[in-house]
């Protein structure tokens, strides 16, 4: 990856590559911004590059020169999302896909690792994870640390590139993807409702979820939209449970399922449930594939207004 | 001088938690849900977590709540009155580590002074606080590197330190004194001075505790010399803009005001929290921002906890909790920042 | 103030036209008491409420000498500002204040003032105008000159204090001057601050003290030095986006300095001592 950037910037093809970079502790990383060829020796890859730095192309829309990014699988369906709402102009990208074989949960993984550890070096197997650190090598169990949204990968390898980094990954028969969607679905009404009332009144409204969504575009938000606004700040359950289903809503037939606004949300409410949800109803009701998986395929929705979610409360 | 130090069992501890429930609203950190935890109301000691890593968000919803009611309005008549909602009972806030309390002190002159906020004042008159020396520091903690003590917390009333199968505690201020008075049986004085050498023991073994400590010297004076600096440009090129830094911070502040109406005759004011990581922060009429990029609301954010806040008030304003450290989806890690500074400002 | 974000209920008996887009709203508070504690220095500001809408921060314009009640020229310009605009006399209103600080008078007396406006900044002015002019406030005070600008004729607030008061006040002169050359304007034409130049008024013994939008302040602040007015005599006010006006809320700041609290007066000193950031 290091090589390609260089070369990138080298040959004055790309201004800026966007990748990532050791972050402060093991099982973090930071997105890096490389515009020096001789800075491009902090990039890494490591299963720990969970985040999605797709969205960032979009502080970029405006400068002349063309920005290269990293992507996984599922971070490429959150740049065909920008690429198809004209947020990102093609021509100005150039991607580096990375066919991924999933990455790490911080959460659980900073449960093994302990703080002030340095990796030097990752590899991955069918059923772990392998850390080499100054202390010898970790062991991850897959089933424990992997990320939710790797258990069932639909896109392994990224959907678009211009250089892939390693070889194609084959994606694993997805048949249960929409389990925990489905379970939820199975219990009664009072207890799905209870069980969102629960995670909701949490919500701070920080609007993480939002910031760092890849489907969430809109220069106004709506949230934003009038400055002394009672659902844009104010924080109750029955302004928190409007604003996530407004929030499902706008994202609706455009959510890429990246799983971004559920790792940023500070208090950990199971946001890609809900995403999933209305993803899985979609798909059910129009026969399309996840947002953002084909090139060919527009979003389902221009506009979503079904009472769905309703049924999910 | 009267006896200021005590002791209390681990049963003592569980029986004098419950009496507390009994006679006030007790306020203590729960597993809200798997991996977060907050400062929530209990009916007893078997909801409270004891554990030593800072809560997911810090007890400063208690004394400067998410959302307040400022007063209700009411035109009806012709004229205008405005009702201020009651103030809060006393009540006990239980389990707060030092850092928790020394940001309540970072706080304080900032809703008091020349103009005393009572809203938030009349909170802290109205809480007795119960702090809980750390056993073990947090994966992120960095309290001592910004001038914070593990195992002393100065400002609470009470101070509970862990020592084998008893707790020591002592007696801060004469309300904590009333507090013990209040519940003879069950607490033993320490005349030995077993809780004086508990706490200096358990300082001696954090020390070496902690994973990452920056090295604050030096970084105000650079800060104070030093406004423009293209480091912000980096920083804030990773920032994201969705202030969990500053919503899980135990001293942010900052809040918005507003009014909600129905019918225009009858209403309410509220504050809420509001962040000057957020774009809309400063945008005046008119479209001015004096902060108009991400870079000018980052530097704003750090140059606060690592500069204007000494300047105003002479307290550091980070107490090294590392709640922003743990929660920023992009690691943005003030320790790193605070390094980063250093290496500035010795490097030019 | 026994609660800071509390305001104290107070009718608006009278509201005059003063631009196309200023009013200004003469208030009184409801309850007669309050004028013992509000007791407001000339450059102060308060918040004003439309109960339901919200507040916004004006500087009060008239002066303390003027007792009873109290002056607030109030541009349209959004939110609130534009509530305002609806209402008529008789509507009730809050008033929190008074807030910030205020213009060193003390430390200007016995020295001449040059007044330097433009806009809606002739505002806060005008408090510490009437104040000088004012009884026998008026002989601690040297020669008192105004110069005044605004888009067009139309555009200039408080005329009559410009073309009835003013000029008529012992040892006082008003300047004024429009954008743009339009039919019915025999006075100057041009900017502000290339007026000022044109005047050249001496720095000796003298306090220059000036408000208006950004870009005009920024340059009659170059103009003054020129002329050779130091920086502990050149004295402005700055405006920052503000909610709770009392130091909390945390919007407000440059640096370590607080608006609200720490202004919005300031010395061209002090702001050379702040970082950029307005
Ligand atoms: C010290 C000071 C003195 C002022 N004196 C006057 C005056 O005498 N006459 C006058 O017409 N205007 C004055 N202003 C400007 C006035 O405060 C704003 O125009 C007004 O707040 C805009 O509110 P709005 O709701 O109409 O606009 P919106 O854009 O709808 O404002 C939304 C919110 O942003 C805040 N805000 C927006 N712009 C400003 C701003 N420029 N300054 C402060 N807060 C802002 C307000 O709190 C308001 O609640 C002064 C501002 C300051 C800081
Ligand atoms: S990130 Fe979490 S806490 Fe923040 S607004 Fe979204 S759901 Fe709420
Ligand atoms: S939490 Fe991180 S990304 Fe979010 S505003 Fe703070 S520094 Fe920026
Ligand atoms: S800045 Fe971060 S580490 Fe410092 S007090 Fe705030 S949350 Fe804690
Ligand atoms: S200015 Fe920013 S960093 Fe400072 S208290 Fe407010 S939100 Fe926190
Ligand atoms: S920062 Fe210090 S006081 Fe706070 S929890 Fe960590 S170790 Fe305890
Ligand atoms: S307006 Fe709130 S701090 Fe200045």
């Amino acid at each position: 990856m290091r090589e390609t950037a260089r070369q990138l910037l080298r040959e004055r093809e790309v201004g800026l590559v966007i990748g990532y970079a050791a972050g402060s502790e093991a099982y973090w990383v930071t997105p890096a911004f490389i515009k020096e060829e001789a800075q491009a020796d902090r990039l890494v890859w490591n299963p720990f590059c969970v985040n999605s730095l797709a969205k960032y192309l979009i502080n970029y829309h405006h400068e002349p020169y063309k920005v290269a990014v990293v992507v996984k699988g599922c971070d490429s369906r959150a740049l065909v999302r920008l690429l198809q709402d004209n947020q990102v102009q093609r021509e100005k990208v150039v991607v580096i896909g990375i066919p991924c074989l999933g990455v790490v949960d911080a959460k659980a993984a900073a449960l093994k690792i302990a703080p002030g550890t340095r990796i030097l070096g990752a590899s991955v197997t069918d059923g772990e994870f392998l850390l080499q650190t100054e202390s010898g090598t970790l062991s991850l169990p897959r089933g424990e640390a992997l990320c939710a949204k790797c258990r069932y990968c639909e896109n392994p390898t990224p959907v678009l590139a211009d250089t892939l980094l390693a070889e194609e990954v084959a994606a694993e028969p997805a048949a249960n993807i929409y389990a925990e969607v489905r379970e939820v679905e199975s219990w009664p009404r009072e207890k799905r409702s209870a069980f969102w009332d629960g995670h909701f009144q949490r919500c701070l409204r920080c609007y993480a979820c939002r910031n760092i969504c890849p489907a969430c575009t809109c220069r106004e938000c709506v949230f934003d939209q009038t400055d002394p606004c009672w659902v844009a700040k104010a924080h109750n359950l029955s302004e928190n449970t409007a604003f996530h289903l407004i929030r499902a809503m706008h994202v609706a037939g455009r959510c890429v399922d990246c799983g971004e606004c559920e790792r940023a949300c500070p208090v950990n409410i199971p946001l890609r449930l809900l995403n999933q949800k209305v993803i899985k109803d979609i798909k059910e009701l129009f026969g399309v594939s996840t947002p953002g998986s084909r090139l060919d395929e527009m979003p389902a929705l221009g506009m979503f207004a079904t009472e769905d979610p309703d049924e999910f409360n | 001088m009267s006896v200021r130090d005590f002791l209390l069992t681990r049963e003592g501890l569980h029986s004098w938690l419950s009496r507390l429930a009994r006679d006030y609203p007790l306020i203590a950190p729960v597993e809200e849900e798997k991996g977060v935890i907050t400062f929530k109301q209990v009916g007893g000691p078997q909801e409270i977590v004891f554990d030593c890593a800072p809560s997911t968000l810090p007890p400063k919803e208690w004394f400067l709540p998410s959302t307040e009611e400022l007063f209700a309005f009411s035109t009806a008549g012709g004229g205008i009155t405005l009702q201020e909602p009651p103030g809060p009972k006393e009540r006990v806030l239980f389990g707060l580590h030092p850092c928790d309390v020394r940001a309540l002190l970072a706080l304080d002159p900032v809703f008091g002074g020349t103009y005393p906020d009572p809203y938030y004042l009349g909170r802290r008159k109205a809480t007795i606080i119960v702090a809980l020396s750390c056993t073990k520091p947090g994966p992120y903690c960095f309290c001592p590197a910004v001038g914070g003590d593990p195992v002393v917390a100065a400002g609470a009333d009470l101070l509970l330190t862990e020592s084998g199968s008893s707790f020591a505690v002592k007696a801060m201020t004469s309300r904590g004194e009333e507090i013990i008075q209040r519940y003879p049986g069950h607490f033993a004085p320490d005349e030995e001075g077993r809780g004086e050498r508990a706490r200096q023991e358990l300082a001696g073994q954090l020390a070496g505790m902690f994973a990452f400590l920056p090295d604050l010297r030096g970084v105000k004076e650079f800060l104070d010399g030093h406004f423009e600096l293209p480091y912000w440009e980096e920083v804030a090129s990773r920032c994201l803009g969705c202030g969990i830094c500053t919503y899980t911070c135990p001293t942010c502040h900052c809040f918005d005001i507003f009014d909600q109406s129905w019918d225009g005759a009858r209403g309410l004011r509220a504050r809420c929290w509001d962040s000057c990581m957020f774009s809309q922060f400063t945008r005046m009429a008119g479209g001015h921002n004096p902060r108009p990029t991400q870079k000018e609301r980052v530097r704003n954010r750090f140059l606060h906890k690592l500069k204007y806040h000494q300047d105003r008030y002479g307290l550091g304003g980070c107490v090294g909790c590392g709640r922003c450290v743990a929660k920023c989806p992009v690691n943005i890690d003030i320790r790193r920042i605070i390094g980063d500074l250093k290496e500035l400002a010795s490097h030019g | 103030m026994d609660n800071p974000l509390k305001p104290y209920p107070a009718t608006i008996v009278k509201i005059t036209d003063e631009t196309p887009d200023v009013k200004t709203f003469q208030i009184v508070f409801d309850d007669p008491g309050v004028w013992d504690h509000f007791r407001h220095k000339p450059g102060q500001v308060a918040q004003i409420s439309v109960f339901g809408v919200g507040e916004a921060t004006i500087s009060i314009t008239s002066s303390p000498t003027r007792k009873g009640l109290l002056e607030f020229s109030v541009k349209r310009v959004g939110l609130l500002t534009g509530a305002l605009h609806q209402l008529e006399a008789g509507s009730k209103v809050g008033i929190r204040g008074p807030l910030g600080n205020h213009f060193p008078y003390e430390e200007m007396k016995g020295s001449d003032l040059l007044f330097i406006g433009g806009g809606i900044g002739l505002a806060p002015l005008r408090a510490l105008i009437d104040f000088v002019l004012d009884g026998e406030n008026r002989s601690h005070y040297g020669q008192v000159e105004i110069i005044y600008g605004a888009r067009s004729a139309a555009d200039l607030c408080f005329k009559d204090d410009l073309f009835n008061r003013w000029p008529h006040m012992p040892g006082t002169k008003v300047y004024l001057t429009i954008d743009r050359p339009e039919e019915g304007w025999n006075g100057h034409v041009g900017f502000v601050p290339s007026y000022l130049e044109e005047i050249s008024p001496s720095p000796r013994n003298r306090f220059a003290i000036t408000c208006g939008p950004p870009v005009m302040i920024k340059f009659v602040l170059s103009a003054l030095q020129k002329l050779g007015f130091p920086d502990e005599r050149i004295i402005t006010t700055l405006e920052m986006k503000m909610k709770c006006g009392v130091g909390k809320c945390g919007r407000c700041n440059i640096g370590s300095k607080f608006v609200c609290v720490d202004g919005p007066v300031f010395y061209l000193s002090q702001l050379k001592e702040l970082p950029p950031e307005f």
